[in-house]
């Protein structure tokens, strides 16, 4: 599904952020990307959605070499392949609920009875099924997250991408969306998760990458964070 | 359908947002485009001054009543025969001298249905192949310009006079160039201020929703599904100041030109169809500031 073949990543600025990495994941796996500051996590998010591209080496998701796309139509396409959430939510203040997640649909050109289908049955889905009119500040981060999470996901993507997706949320809420996570994963999204939350990692005991100054310095199976 | 709703759903809460810098850039288009519309106007209105004074040829040589058909072959020859300085020679009749008198006064009854159509003299009308040349036309007619009148009079049998319009010409030439040319400069500065406000609006538009942009951009949006709702912002706001400047223009011609139509008898003045006439060359230069300003409001968002 996702394919990083001996990326390295220099920015213009001279820093390099990856250097000769290598990661394979397959379809339907659920991955953390651990690592302190600094280490490349983000980088190998955005480099996996075509927001930056590598200096040297290739990056394949879904089979598609990313570099290939052109910006026309390819890169649109392979984002609408993958789902992504953030620490922040990225939500828009002034729009409901419903909104935020329709607007997803709605920008890609979806016809309207697919909205009015797909929307409501997703906020179903990550528990918000009341609260389809409520704006983003009336809600609290976790179920903010959860709106973030049902955009990400209405548009049935085979990959998503969770950049420290609890960094904002208390433990008893982080254990909440981890549960909503897993549960996208268990019906066949691939789930690319980078955090700093060795809490979470511990519990879940799922595949853990772990970069440390641009580089992979562990690949374990149901491992913990360090 | 559903696309079409969108982006205008999009561009109105655009303009909205962005009230005042949308405001300021309508009214600056509608400025510039009232300007450029005044440039093509002033230029209709004295080419009016120039047909109805001159018929447009540059020399009227007028005959002597009544007029001989014999009299009207020798002269129309002898001016052919004139190659060096005559490019055309053309006979007017008395009947259309009198149905050109009476378009040209259409907007005058009192002097169309009073003035008996057998005072407007025959004439040949001739363009000059070299206005320099002009002398030998006088010289062929044997005429000579009068000292205390300056009317040119002919001792050739059947002419009644030599009518000059070269200088009269120049001089309204002259005057057409300064006034549409000043108006001109003054309307291209303003359309230029009005492409920048115009590209500085949609630039502003796009720093406040860059939210929005970035979300779309992540799910999959493509360039032009974002880019177009400001297209269309620009396209609106560049043609609203066409559609005021349109009907200012109308409205300068029933309050301003209308009032003095019928007050100078001899003054042909623009009607609706003139004004109608120069619309397109406004909605040409709106549509020519919107892709301008939307070239360069949108270009750092060119890429995905």
């Amino acid at each position: 599904m996702i394919s990083l073949q001996n990326v390295t990543k220099t920015y213009k600025n001279g820093v390099t952020a990856l250097e000769a990495v290598s990661i394979e994941i397959e379809k339907g796996e659920f991955v953390f990307v651990v690592g302190p500051s600094g280490s490349g996590k983000s980088t190998t998010l955005r480099l996996l959605l075509r927001e930056e591209e590598p200096s040297i080496g290739e990056v394949f998701v879904a089979g598609k070499n990313v570099l290939r796309l052109s910006s026309l139509g390819g890169i649109p396409k392979l984002r609408r392949n993958i789902g992504c959430v953030f620490q922040d939510f990225k939500l828009l203040q002034d729009k409901t609920v419903f909104e935020n997640v329709s607007f997803a649909l709605e920008v890609i050109g979806k016809p309207k009875h697919v909205i009015d289908t797909r929307v409501p049955e997703i906020l179903d889905y990550v528990g918000l099924g009341e609260k389809l009119n409520n704006y983003p500040d009336e809600l609290s981060g976790g179920e903010q997250q959860r709106v973030s999470i049902a955009r990400a996901c209405v548009n049935r993507p085979l990959v998503l991408l969770a950049d420290e997706p609890t960094g904002n949320l208390d433990p008893n809420t982080s254990v909440d969306i981890m549960r909503l996570l897993d549960k996208v994963n268990k019906i066949g999204t691939t789930v690319v998760m980078a955090t700093h939350d060795q809490a979470i990692v511990d519990a879940m005991r799922k595949r853990v990458i772990e970069l440390d100054k641009g580089k992979v310095v562990r690949d374990q199976s149901r491992g913990v964070y360090s | 359908m559903r696309r079409i709703e969108f982006y205008f759903r999009e561009t109105a809460a655009g303009i909205r947002r962005n009230g005042i810098m949308a405001f300021a850039a309508m009214s600056t288009a509608f400025i510039a485009l009232f300007l450029f519309g005044l440039a093509l106007i002033i230029a209709r209105e004295i080419n009016l001054v120039i047909e109805a004074v001159t018929g447009n040829v540059q020399v009227a040589v007028y005959l002597s009543d009544p007029v001989r058909p014999e009299t009207v072959t020798r002269i129309q020859s002898e001016l052919q025969d004139l190659t060096g300085a005559v490019a055309s020679v053309q006979y007017e009749d008395k009947t259309e001298a009198c149905a050109r008198a009476k378009e040209l006064f259409s907007s005058n009854p009192a002097i169309t249905e009073n003035v008996p159509c057998d005072v407007y003299p025959a004439s040949f009308r001739v363009t000059l192949a070299d206005t320099a040349q002009y002398a030998q036309i006088t010289a062929a007619l044997s005429c000579e310009p009068d000292p205390t009148t300056h009317d040119i009079t002919c001792t050739e049998p059947g002419v009644l006079k030599v009518l000059d319009f070269r200088d009269i010409l120049d001089r309204l030439s002259a005057i057409t160039r300064v006034l549409r040319n000043g108006v001109l400069f003054i309307a291209v500065i303003m359309l230029v201020s009005a492409t920048v406000l115009v590209a500085n609006t949609l630039r502003m538009g796009m720093f406040a929703r860059r939210k929005e942009i970035g979300i779309m951009r992540l799910v999959g949006a493509t360039n032009w599904r974002i880019r177009v709702p400001f297209l269309i912002e620009g396209l609106v706001e560049a043609l609203v100041g066409a559609a005021l400047a349109i009907i200012t223009l109308f409205l300068v011609k029933v309050f301003v030109v209308d009032q003095l139509r019928g007050r100078i008898v001899w003054l042909p003045l623009i009607r609706n169809g003139d004004v109608l006439a120069i619309t397109p060359w406004i909605l040409i230069a709106a549509a020519g500031v919107a892709i301008v300003a939307g070239t360069i409001g949108i270009r750092r968002f060119l890429d995905v």
